[in-house]
């Protein structure tokens, strides 16, 4: 069984980084909310959908995060989180770190669903099926509410584009 | 934000109803093409209107950024300390799949005392004999023995029956704790009824 779990953690411990650390802002909130993910997992394998283990790990993951950002003050919502991610990818050239920085900052600026769809549709390339498994939405409201999403974004990137 | 996705007009005030149609319209066939949607057909139409209408066009081009901007938004590893800690939770959580309350008696709820003690008094009781009067009589000593040894036994499983039955009315339920209980003082009513004979 332990077999079992630790190939769920070698295959999706990087797309639950993810996740929430986009929501979050903040690693060590995230690498909380990510071990409280996987120690759920662990505890409830038996009674969870072996084809859903991604959906259900990512929505277990996204809960965690929503809860945290819930008993945040409003003042803790902004972070400097993005630094990183944009400082580890030396082999793009300015404008695309700038590009990039400016995305993830947009992303964050999106209310929910629309973060998280963004992020496990366009970031992690997850199938609909999975993102809406995870979001508990509808195939119709994910297409609906990524397009949205999209346009805003799209919006967005058209201001600061010359 | 776009929590309420419609509280921002999609177009400016002075552009009319039909264009807004227009747009919209195209709109849908751009997310198509986006989720890969389009035929080559559709594709083409959508080309040779790009061509003819600079907003759509520009929507392309910006949706194409967009997209190629979210492409290169790299998958963040997780940090090795996270990494370090989800590699542990087999070893950590494995003693957690049996409840403590079985591991450690200071945790262990009455009603399985209770009922652990069930059978164990059911052979204490058989030994003494069974209902029917015993070919060889026992001696008085024997009889003392026995009615202290059900007097604790009778004290003790009314202590715990009587905590058995709040938890069992909460955990179990109320029938089963009827049964426990039924089952039990019947048990010891009859050694008492069949030793107050003996002694009679």
């Amino acid at each position: 069984m332990s077999k079992v779990f630790r190939q769920w953690v070698s295959e999706y411990q990087d797309q639950a980084w993810s996740l929430a650390r986009y929501l979050l802002k903040d690693a060590a909130e995230a690498e909380d909310v990510c071990q409280e993910a996987f120690v759920k997992l662990w505890n409830h394998q038996d009674s969870i959908d072996r084809d859903k283990i991604k959906a259900w790990l990512m929505k277990v993951t996204r809960n965690g995060c929503l809860d945290r950002l819930r008993r945040r003050k409003p003042s803790e919502e902004l972070g400097e989180w993005h630094a990183a991610a944009t400082t580890q990818e030396p082999q793009y050239g300015v404008e695309h770190q700038e590009l990039g920085r400016w995305l993830q900052q947009a992303i964050d600026r999106l209310g929910e669903p629309y973060r998280s769809l963004v992020v496990l549709r366009d970031v992690q390339e997850n199938s609909y099926e999975e993102v809406a498994e995870a979001l508990e939405l509808s195939l119709a409201q994910v297409k609906v509410y990524l397009h949205r999403a999209r346009k805003q974004l799209r919006e967005d990137l058209a201001e600061v584009r010359p | 934000m776009i929590d309420k996705p419609n509280d921002k007009p999609e177009y400016s005030p002075d552009q009319c109803i039909a264009d807004q149609a227009t747009l919209a319209s195209w709109e849908e066939q751009l997310n198509a093409l986006l989720e890969g949607e389009l035929d080559d057909e559709q594709k083409q139409q959508l080309k040779v209107a790009a061509a003819q209408d600079p907003a759509l066009a520009r929507a392309i081009i910006e949706a194409y950024e967009l997209q190629r901007a979210l492409d290169a938004i790299p998958l963040q590893a997780a940090p090795d300390s996270l990494r370090r800690k989800l590699a542990r939770i087999p070893a950590e959580h494995r003693k957690k799949t049996r409840p403590a309350w079985l591991e450690n008696t200071r945790f262990r709820p009455a009603w399985v005392t209770a009922l652990a003690a069930v059978p164990v008094l059911m052979f204490a009781l058989s030994l003494r004999g069974p209902a029917e009067p015993a070919v060889t009589e026992p001696t008085a000593a024997q009889i003392s023995q026995a009615q202290q040894e059900l007097a604790i036994a009778f004290s003790y499983l009314e202590k715990v029956g009587r905590k058995t039955g709040q938890e069992i009315g909460t955990t179990v339920n109320n029938e089963m704790q009827q049964t426990i209980n039924d089952n039990m003082m019947q048990t010891i009513q009859d050694q008492m009824e069949f030793n107050k004979e003996r002694n009679a």
